[in-house]
């Protein structure tokens, strides 16, 4: 596919950014612009893994996040090359080769990709705009991924049972149900298998926690709404959600969190004087991360575990480049 | 002015063409001639007040207090007095007060306490004191407010996220010299003996390297900082004049200085005590003598002086996962670089001299405590798809039975 064989040469480009000298002519066709993007054919999939956002992509991507790269869209397809060239050719003569690829894309959009969406850009390495547009060929070494995988620890999850309960009367019937109007105003009833816990509410909504998996979860649910339904009322089992999840895993290093709340404090907040750890709220995907001198980190604020999983590998770079600093 | 309306000519050009005329709503009888203004009005709300020639201040004349809510303005003006009490510079209060009014119109502190109200005047103060790098602890504020640190600490969070502040980090550098000024040692008084006084200067600069070096040696980060700048102080003022101050113990020196012991600061000095002793044990001056504390503490001066070298002997650099991962030949090379061949003889090598040293690791690494630890998920609960059978068994065995319910009732009776 024509689109493939370009972005091909555009990666070529990229990975070969310090030898600028060598090949000038992959620059002087400055088709890769005139045409299509190279960017919407291939990354339909990859876009789509990659943010929060509606499957399907537009074809003026105009609602995906692209804000790191300039504004290369059917209008600018004329101006593009021309000024393209002229970069190129500062390119070339220049003696600086930038590290990011950014060199090639400077116009008057300044490149400034905000930090707020990509932190994790500066550090990735040499091409950062391409990280989440080519997930196949990484332009970052495989061997940079952590190797770690987050635990999940805890699954709050929330169902409707859909009809009036009498918490006087669940908390006789039941044996692993405790009520105390005083304090809470709901059932606290646990199960064993899985391990969870339950706030069962007058109107009938449910809380459960505790589950280690989403599907522990929904089992768990299930279960109590058998027990509710045993004890005579008619519950159903309708909009079963997963509210949050919580993981946490060790990066097996020290981390400076002082210098950690410098460069990056736009999203951490660092008060010894009342919790130990490092609060860092990233925006993409939404997740905070408490983070400790021991080198364990917790995520929490997920709806998804893919969310976990992505905020963990775009966090460890970050705090890997700390460990060296250190 | 009706004394002067009575004339019918301007002093200054004769003139009889007096016009009556409002110059920034101010009344003035004015010569439409020349121009010469003949008289003028004063700026007065009230009659009444006009009569007794009390002086209206600007802010209730032009009916900006009345704009305010009471509770705003009895805000500002708790804002203001705290900004005064710990003697900050004005732009300070501006800033402080206008935080506070922007943070009380946002719906989420609308309608809280008026506990919370006076907390969130006080967080203020502390945002503003923060982002000008002026050293300011959340302990000072409390003491200030009367409020439970708690509160505080969740007033604090909340505000910080809504108003989206960025609050710089504290400086420890600065939070030294603030917390040593509360030290009475400084000068001569009745109540401190003579051997106990001690040059501010000398003892700053000392205590903040000190500090310098607990942080590097991880004793810092992720701890509250009070404790460790007290501890710090000690030692500094312990070693500028061991011979007589070798003896006197942690809480005399803070009962003598006016300072409170908070409890974590024990342990930081037994931490401290433990690195001093570990660099003091490379130093090859001092080998002659038998190691304990007191030497250590005795020598903080050569120690300080020499600490970078003192450090890379008695630390290992690279943490501790290295040097076992070193041991099979892979893993990335450290700073020290080299091939991961080199990586195995030299850490073999080190670990026999690894007696002496330990890792340069923060103390909850070295000492972990025990901890439960969740087992991995196992292959059964990892084939669990959330729509499995539930048998009925299962769920029976937690609903109770007839004499239960009735044994129960009666139970409940009784309570």
């Amino acid at each position: 596919m024509d689109g493939a064989s370009l972005l091909e040469r555009y990666l070529e480009r990229c990975t070969g950014q310090d030898d600028l000298s060598t090949s000038p002519q992959l620059f002087t066709p400055m088709s890769p612009y005139d045409l299509d993007l190279p960017v919407q054919p291939t990354p339909d999939a990859s876009f789509g893994s990659q943010f929060n956002q509606p499957r399907e992509l537009p074809p003026d991507f105009s609602c995906v996040d692209l804000s790191f790269l300039p504004d290369i869209s059917q209008d600018d397809k004329e101006q593009n090359p021309s000024e393209d060239g002229n970069e190129m050719q500062k390119e070339l003569d220049g003696s600086e080769s930038r590290n990011e690829d950014s060199g090639i894309f400077t116009e008057e959009s300044g490149l400034s990709y905000p930090d707020a969406t990509q932190p994790s850009s500066e550090t990735s390495g040499v091409c950062p705009p391409l990280t989440p547009m080519t997930p196949m060929t990484p332009v970052t070494p495989a061997s940079e991924s952590s190797g770690i995988v987050p635990q999940l620890q805890n699954i709050v999850s929330t169902v409707n049972l859909a009809c009036k309960l009498d918490l006087k009367n669940i908390a006789l019937h039941a044996r692993n149900a405790e009520y105390n109007p005083k304090r809470f105003a709901a059932v606290i009833m646990r199960i064993r298998e899985p391990r969870t816990t339950a706030l069962i509410f007058s109107s009938g909504k449910m809380v459960c926690t505790g589950a280690k998996s989403e599907e522990q979860s929904r089992l768990a649910a299930r279960k109590y709404a058998r027990v509710v339904q045993k004890l005579g009322f008619p519950a159903k089992f309708l909009d079963f959600k997963i509210q949050n999840m919580v993981g946490s895993c060790d990066v097996r290093f020290p981390i400076r969190l002082e210098g950690l709340v410098l460069t990056h404090q736009q999203f951490s907040s660092y008060e010894p004087e009342l919790f130990p750890g490092l609060i860092y709220r990233m925006v993409k995907p939404r997740i905070v991360l408490l983070i400790f001198v021991s080198g364990k980190v917790v995520l929490t604020g997920a709806k998804e575990r893919s969310e976990i999983y992505e905020a963990f590998e775009n966090i460890y770079p970050i705090l890997k480049g700390f460990k060296k600093a250190s | 002015m009706a004394a002067a309306a009575a004339r019918a000519s301007c002093p200054a050009c004769g003139s009889s063409a007096l016009v009556e005329d409002a110059h920034y709503a101010q009344q003035q009888l004015v010569c439409a001639a020349c121009g010469c203004v003949l008289a003028e009005g004063l700026l007065t709300t009230t009659y009444a007040e006009e009569e007794h020639l009390r002086e209206v201040a600007y802010s209730q004349s032009t009916g900006q207090k009345e704009q305010l809510s009471r509770c705003l303005q009895r805000g500002i003006r708790r804002v203001q007095d705290l900004c005064k009490v710990l003697q900050l510079p004005s732009v300070f209060e501006e800033t402080a007060v206008s935080y506070f009014q922007r943070a009380l119109q946002h719906p989420s502190f609308h309608l809280v306490s008026l506990e919370k109200k006076e907390l969130l005047g006080g967080c203020c103060v502390f945002v503003t004191c923060r982002q000008h790098n002026w050293p300011l602890t959340m302990g000072t504020i409390c003491s200030l407010l009367y409020a439970k640190k708690e509160l505080f600490a969740s007033v604090y969070l909340s505000v910080q996220k809504e108003l989206e502040l960025s609050v710089p980090a504290l400086s420890l550098m600065d939070l030294v010299k603030t917390h040593l000024n509360s030290f009475r040692l400084f000068q001569c008084a009745a109540d401190i003996p003579a051997p106990f006084v001690e040059d501010k200067e000398k003892m700053v600069a000392r205590t903040m390297q000190i500090v310098e070096l607990a942080s590097e040696t991880w004793l810092v980060t992720g701890r509250h900082p009070i404790p460790i700048v007290t501890a710090a102080a000690f030692l500094s003022w312990q070693s500028l004049q061991p011979a007589a101050r070798l003896t006197c113990t942690f809480a005399r020196f803070c009962k003598v200085a006016g300072v409170d012991l908070p409890p974590p600061a024990h342990l930081r000095l037994k931490e401290l005590h433990e690195i001093l002793l570990r660099m003091a044990s490379q130093l090859t001056w001092l080998r002659v003598f038998k190691m304990d504390k007191k030497v250590a503490v005795k020598h903080i001066g050569d120690l300080l002086q020499h600490r970078i070298f003192l450090l890379k002997k008695s630390f290992c650099v690279e943490d501790a996962e290295e040097q076992r991962a070193g041991a099979q030949g892979e893993g990335s090379p450290p700073a020290a670089g080299g091939a991961p061949q080199e990586e195995v003889r030299p850490s073999e090598g080190k670990r026999q001299r690894d007696g002496e040293r330990r890792p340069l690791l923060p103390p909850c690494l070295i000492k972990p405590k025990k901890r439960l630890r969740t087992a991995a998920p196992s292959a059964s609960d990892l084939a669990i798809t959330g729509d499995e059978p539930i048998s009925d068994s299962e769920i029976e065995q937690y609903l109770r039975d007839q004499e239960e319910i009735q044994a129960f009732s009666k139970a409940k009776a009784w309570l």
